[in-house]
């Protein structure tokens, strides 16, 4: 079967136990690949996990190939979809196979087989996940990926931290005690690109994690307040305030000016690369109040985006260019909406409970990570832009999490 | 730490080129730079604490007080007293009008004090357009300090956005108490 659209409707899909070949006597290898595994397909809104306790096989004594087992024990627990595989660990290293069944017409859909280290495991498991998602969808799922954030959780000052979107592997970026906001991700998910008070004074910078040094972006113009990093990471368009004007210009990734996009008196800011790095949409009050235009980044005048509503802000511009989701304001709280990026008809995403803030695209277009208040405190959720259905928390723990980057494919 | 199963085929090509290196090196503890004391930290906290002395020791933004614990300190934290704005409004109201000019009286009586002007917002707007407009209000005030006569180059602004606030209820007042410029004067030296 395939499933085209989303829609309310999930789909049960069981997650037995990998068979242990060799080496995970103590089944912890397996079960963090399910751990993992289970999550990414619930946060997908596609599936719906069968309990495991009602699970009538033992993955150990079973087989894990056609033929090996009987669709029968699947079947009469209601599972439509089943996720067998094996593990074995020599040397060392994990290799792991996992293979994706259609019960009712008992056929093999897809298999894989994964080799790395023990704690590569759960990203085996979210590639697993992204390639279900291809073979049931069309196309491939966006969890292979990071997040990045703002949070308190840590004390009263907001830092930079980054997780897997399923939410392990948290990673402290910043450990200041001043103000730190807008992380986001350059393509390669190498590098992000955030603003910081840590000087006393905002100022643009990027890290790179994985080379563990930074670089702080300064220019002449006044002081940088806000930025994007380009898809190709080689351009940044920089919100710069001087003399209380904000305007945007384009930057080579050391600063260096390209050329100045807006210059008003007023505010421009927030601006959003398309994916091609050719348009940008941001914000400005040039009509009066905040509103989401677009440009080109060879200069030009800008395009009026938005028309409904006073204040919209946040633009960001969809992994397939097509769309803008952006911010708008009603009774002092916000919410998610999404435009053409022609400009047209907004649609609104969220629901009108708390205020629903900064949406980020997941690589695969689906999906809409956003701050949101609807529980109390800050969180960041998952949305499922097709059908609007909130899925799910993305961040636990205290204090308010604001923010979100979803970050592009990890690659290999 | 990020560098995962670059297996078969599939090179990670890195887009670092040349940059320029203002920061110091990230993990100062794990290259044993001194005086930093936690040996959990981790991540890029390397400018902690450097670039800090923006006024005297008396004088610190208030940012500066929110980071050493003294917390947010609104209103008579100094010689020079608030004014405040209206919503998503960066326009000095007709009521401030004698606070600045008593405010423009005491920096002309004590000439050798700068004064940093901090714009801050209430926080029903977006983070980055509200440290915008809250640049836009320091500015106001400094345009207008200025055209009292109060030299430009004694004035600098900030902008903290609505990431300050000095009262956090959800009603009119407390917003009415947030959207303000606050007033901190330095010592003799100019700040920057």
């Amino acid at each position: 079967m395939t499933i085209t659209g989303a829609s309310a409707q999930t789909w049960p899909i069981a997650v037995s136990g990998l068979k242990n070949l060799a080496g995970d006597d103590s089944q912890s290898i397996s079960s963090r690949f399910d751990r993992t595994l289970s999550r990414d397909l619930t946060l997908s809104g596609y599936y719906t996990l069968v309990d495991p306790h009602t699970f009538i096989e033992d993955p150990q004594k079973s087989g894990y190939q056609l033929g090996q087992f009987n669709f029968d024990d699947w079947k009469s627990i209601r599972a439509e979809f089943l996720v067998k595989g094996s593990v074995q660990v020599s040397g060392g290293k994990v290799q792991i196979t996992a293979r994706l069944f259609d019960v009712y017409q008992q056929r093999s859909m897809m298999g894989k087989t994964f080799s790395g280290d023990p704690d590569e495991v759960p990203r085996m498991a979210r590639r697993f996940a992204d390639a279900v998602l291809e073979v049931v969808t069309g196309t491939k799922g966006p969890f292979d990926s990071k997040l990045a954030f703002v949070s308190t959780r840590r004390g009263r000052f907001k830092e930079i931290f980054t997780q897997s979107i399923d939410g392990q592997d948290l990673f402290q970026v910043t450990n200041n005690p001043t103000i730190n906001l807008f992380p986001m991700w350059d393509h390669n998910a190498d590098q992000l690109l955030y603003l910081s008070y840590k000087t006393m004074a905002p100022a643009l910078y990027i890290a790179n994690l994985v080379e563990r040094r930074e670089t702080r972006i300064d220019t002449h113009h006044g002081r940088i307040i806000g930025g994007a990093i380009s898809p190709d990471g080689h351009r940044i368009v920089a919100a710069i305030e001087n003399a209380g004007a904000t305007n945007l210009y384009l930057m080579d990734s050391e600063g260096n000016e390209i050329r100045e996009l807006s210059d008003t008196g007023g505010i421009n800011v927030s601006p959003s690369f398309s994916p091609d790095g050719q348009t940008l949409a941001f914000t400005s009050d040039r009509s009066g109040t905040p509103q989401v235009y677009t440009m080109s980044i060879e200069g030009g005048a800008p395009k009026r985006i938005t028309y409904s509503g006073e204040y919209n802000t946040t633009p960001a511009i969809s992994p397939k260019g097509d769309s803008i989701a952006y911010q708008s304001r009603s009774g002092g709280r916000f919410d998610i909406f999404k435009i053409p990026i022609a400009g047209g008809t907004p649609e609104m995403l969220t629901d009108g409970s708390g205020s629903n803030e900064s949406a980020s695209w997941s690589p695969d277009g689906r999906y809409i990570a956003f701050a949101s208040t609807r529980g109390g405190r800050s969180r960041i959720y998952i949305l499922q832009v097709e059908s609007h259905k909130i899925i799910s928390t993305l961040t636990e723990g205290n204090g308010n999490d604001t923010n979100p980057s979803w970050s592009w494919w990890l690659g290999d | 730490m990020i560098r995962i199963h670059r297996g078969r085929g599939g090179s990670v090509t890195r887009t670092a080129g040349v940059m320029r290196i203002v920061a110091a090196a990230l993990l100062c503890c794990s290259l044993g730079a001194a005086g930093c004391s936690s040996k959990k930290a981790q991540g890029v906290d390397n400018l902690n604490g450097a670039g800090s002395q923006v006024g005297t020791e008396t004088d610190k933004s208030t940012l500066e007080k929110n980071a050493s614990g003294e917390g947010v300190i609104g209103g008579q934290g100094g010689p020079l007293t608030d004014i405040h704005f209206g919503y998503n409004d960066y326009t000095v109201q007709p009521q401030d009008s004698s606070i600045l000019r008593a405010n423009a009286t005491w920096l002309q009586d004590h000439p050798d004090r700068n004064v940093q002007v901090e714009g801050n917002c209430d926080d029903r707007g977006s983070e980055e357009y509200n440290i915008a407009l809250g640049a836009k209000r320091a500015q106001s005030a400094k345009d207008y300090l200025t055209t009292l006569g109060i030299s430009p180059g004694r004035i600098s602004t900030i902008s903290y956005g609505k990431e300050l606030p000095i009262c956090h209820e959800q009603d009119e007042s407390c917003w009415q108490q947030n959207r303000r410029d606050h007033f901190v004067v330095s010592g003799g030296q100019a700040s920057r």
